[in-house]
């Protein structure tokens, strides 16, 4: 009984060569996404000999701070709703939030208010936005995509009522040392990104509560008959993304010293960084990590065509072309495994 | 489980089954499609609440159970499908829910759950599963095997397997029926669900038929030959449905050839004659909606050849087939067989709008005439030729999908459960189509889980058991017991040797 029971550890060959396809499709695909990146730094390091310099890529790091910060917002949404783009979870509020929530705190700060108040306002701005779009996709049971559209417009008109459609400047103690360098000459902004990348990554990749959320995301039947409370897992993803919203907002007025108009054309932006994001799983879903690293690919492709003379609008072409790749691969590898 | 009573929207699924199942047994449960099976098992799960009726569990009675309750007594359930997240570790997979964690930190304790996997899952299978490998990775008999350690891990009292061989080759089968003996002899309690009778006999100490929602005998399958189970299981209301017809049988429309796909159906060889009803039935598993599917053009074969009128074909895609005048009738109607939100008309004309255009343009009247005529030929049911599908009755559906390919007088059709969900009023008009269609030359083969509807309609029969084509029968010299029999494995004589 033993032995023929030892040879179940045996994959049936027939069944082991198409799976092990499937998996060296996926080894190829994150091997090529890295081999990508790493050439790309290659030859804007050859081609542009300040790009590898410290104080560029603090820079960079800078500059990817508001693009990382919601990114991360959208990845778990996405990780907690399931990564199908139609169905799966999405936030679309999420850059007219920050736009929202950026008003809110110039505002407050306009009328005389500390940090301290603006703060927790804006903060409690970004949890509401967050909540309402709980609500909408999880208590009435609206799609994630027509949910958070709907949200999105609700923020957009807010921010035009309360700014008038111009900027506010702003100024404040906190606004002031967040540009400033900190410890490594790496500005504090850059710093936040940092920070918040490696708390999310602790609490999404190693924590029970993060396995949790992916198994939600993944095969939501398989969550809820191991006895986990879905609901409350999906709710959580869209507060989280709402608290994310209101921190890029703070980081992005201090970065240009005042709210700015338009801030909703970030969002596909931050819809393709979090997508992007899959190719360096080694399960093709999303993760922090895997975000963390296309922010940065994005950044750093944007800083050495503008480093190497190119018009950066080639940007929005290459991330075009980036992310049929990525949505055909993943298709692919998908298609190989069911 | 005690005078069990349920009903769904005026259907009664379950009308006062008994259910006892002693401690430490293996009890089997069988049944044909439809007797009652899972609705009892969902309400065990408390998936399902009982109309009348109550269960009674280690001596303690309940009107009803909850999923948490049903949990809370070690009831555990493996199902037929695979609750399990197909981008998880093995060990990510079994835990989840009750992760390892480091210290009293919030914290995965990835290593201690890759070590507690490994060694879970040998201690009881004995076997080495790749811990670190993820779940859609695995063979569909390794996933099994997670599944029904992650019920272990809940120290379960009573295991319940819905089917759980039917997407398994034999070898895993067998891996899995050596398990399952080795669980009881750990002194656990299991219910197994099955349409295979010779997995029955070789397991169960016990084994329950349902037959239209009532237990109809407890006995033991050693003792009791696989033939008399059978014919426990088959309902004998012959009715008058089945219209009766002349066949003119003439030369070979459909001849499929040496057809494989693998992990579904091998060496799958017939032929459809003109003017003939070739009925291809099966159990889950054995194949036969794969290899439908296959000839529908919506999934691929691995090897094997088609002819249509002589002619080799390959349908790379269902349009392929619609070229070469196919009818093809979905079983699944609201996905495939008919638009909900078109009209009767646009339905009907879909897939034959050139016959009623000219320069481009469609011909209204002549579109509307020709509709017309087949909504009272088919005698559908509809306030009016524009009335949109959704409105109609299923049966009707389903006439309407049928009506969309008599528009192109097909030569060949190829049906998959035609009266799945229908009417009886509907079924008879469906038959009799169907039979015109056989008398006006074309060829037919349906697809039908329905042993009496193949023997009422059909000229031959073909069964397939686990991949094959076990047995082809004379619809005029045989019985529903001895085709139950064929589809179940329980004349193994008459059967090829399993792969």
């Amino acid at each position: 009984m033993d032995k023929s029971l030892a040879a179940l550890g045996e994959p049936i060959p027939n069944a082991s060569a198409r799976r092990s396809a499937a998996g060296w499709l996926s080894l190829l695909i994150r091997a090529g996404s890295l081999f990508a990146f790493a050439s790309v730094m290659l030859y804007f390091a050859i081609a542009a000999p300040f790009f590898l310099t410290f104080s560029n890529i603090a820079n960079v790091l800078e500059q990817s701070t508001i693009l990382g910060v919601l990114s991360f917002g959208m990845t778990i949404v996405m990780i907690g709703g399931g990564s199908n783009v139609i169905t799966g979870g999405i936030d679309l509020s999420l850059a007219n939030n920050l736009g929202l929530c950026a008003a809110v705190y110039a505002s407050v700060l306009r009328n005389g208010q500390p940090d301290t108040v603006a703060l927790s306002l804006t903060l409690a701005v970004g949890l509401a936005v967050g909540s309402l779009n709980a609500v909408a996709v999880v208590g009435l049971g609206i799609l994630p995509l027509i949910a958070t559209l709907s949200v999105m417009n609700i923020c957009a008109g807010f921010e035009l009522v309360l700014t008038q459609n111009t900027v506010i400047p702003a100024t404040s103690p906190l606004l002031s040392s967040l540009t400033d360098n900190g410890p490594l000459g790496i500005s504090y902004l850059a710093l936040v990104l940092l920070a918040l990348a490696v708390i999310l990554i602790v609490g999404v990749e190693f924590t029970p509560l993060g396995l949790r959320l992916y198994a939600v995301g993944a095969y939501r039947e398989a969550a809820r008959a191991a006895g986990l409370y879905v609901q409350s897992y999906i709710a959580a993803s869209y507060l989280i993304s709402g608290v994310c919203g209101a921190i890029g907002a703070v980081l992005s007025v201090s970065l240009l010293n005042g709210s700015s108009t338009g801030s909703g054309a970030m969002l596909l932006s931050v819809v393709l960084t979090a997508l992007l994001g899959a190719i360096f799983s080694r399960r093709l879903v999303p993760t922090i990590t895997g975000t963390l690293l296309s922010v940065l690919f994005i950044g750093f492709l944007i800083n050495g065509f503008q480093l190497t003379n190119v018009s950066s609008y080639w940007v929005n072409g290459v991330e075009g072309v980036l992310i049929l790749f990525v949505v055909a691969a993943t298709s692919l590898v998908r298609r190989g495994e069911s | 489980m005690h005078r069990i009573v349920k009903s769904f929207g005026g259907v009664r699924a379950l009308g006062g089954a008994d259910l006892n199942v002693q401690a430490g047994t293996i009890h089997g449960l069988v049944g044909q499609n439809g007797a009652g099976k899972s609705t009892l098992i969902k309400i065990l799960a408390g998936i399902h609440q009982p109309d009348a009726g109550s269960i009674e569990i280690a001596g303690q009675r309940y009107n009803h159970l909850t999923p948490h309750r049903a949990e809370k007594l070690g009831l555990h359930f493996i199902h037929q499908d695979r609750l399990l997240v197909p981008t998880f570790t093995v060990g990510e997979a079994l835990f989840l829910g009750s992760e390892p964690r480091v210290g009293p930190l919030p914290l995965l304790n990835r290593r201690r759950m890759k070590r507690q996997a490994a060694e879970t899952i040998h201690n009881y299978f004995g076997v080495e599963l790749p811990v670190g490998a993820l779940i859609g990775e695995l063979t569909p008999a390794q996933q099994q095997i997670v599944q029904i350690t992650r019920a272990l891990l809940r120290s379960p009292s009573v295991l319940v397997f819905d089917e759980p061989t039917a997407a398994l080759v034999k070898p895993e089968a067998d891996r899995l029926f050596e398990s399952i003996q080795r669980l009881r002899v750990q002194g656990l309690t299991i219910v197994y669900i099955s349409h295979y009778l010779n997995e029955i006999a070789m397991l169960c100490d016990r084994v329950t038929v349902l037959r239209n929602g009532v237990d109809v005998g407890t006995v033991n399958p050693r003792e009791v030959p696989s033939a008399t189970l059978v014919s426990m299981m088959v309902a004998r209301d012959i009715d008058e449905m089945f219209p009766k017809r002349v066949a003119t049988i003439g030369e070979p429309i459909l001849t499929v050839k040496k057809l494989c796909r693998r992990r579904a159906f091998t060496d799958v060889s017939f032929t459809v004659r003109r003017g003939e009803i070739v009925g291809i039935t099966g159990l889950v598993g054995s194949g036969v909606k794969e290899l439908v599917r296959s000839l529908f053009g919506l999934i691929h074969v691995d090897s094997g050849k088609l002819a249509i009128g002589g002619r080799p074909i390959h349908l790379r895609s269902p349009s392929v087939a619609v070229g070469r005048r196919l009818a093809l009738v979905p079983e699944n109607r609201r996905k495939h067989g008919v638009a909900l939100d078109l009209s009767v008309r646009e339905n009907v004309t879909l897939a034959s709008l050139q016959q009623y255009s000219r320069f481009g343009f469609l011909q209204l009247a002549r579109e509307a005439q020709a509709v017309d005529e087949l909504i009272s030929r088919l005698s559908v049911r509809t306030p009016h030729r524009n009335t949109a599908v959704r409105h109609l009755s299923g049966g009707n559906q389903q006439k309407v999908a049928l009506a969309k390919w008599l528009s192109r007088r097909s030569s060949l059709y190829i049906l998959d459960e035609p009266t799945v969900g229908v009417d009886i009023g509907s079924k008879v008009e469906i038959y009799r189509l169907i039979g015109e269609l056989a008398e006006q030359g074309a060829g037919i083969l349906t697809l039908s889980a329905d042993l009496l509807e193949l023997l009422g309609i059909c000229d031959r029969i073909l069964v397939m058991y686990r991949g094959h084509i076990a047995r082809e029968f004379s619809a005029a010299a045989t019985n529903s017991d001895e085709l139950l029999a064929c589809a179940t494995g329980a004349d193994l004589t008459a059967l090829p040797v399993n792969e």
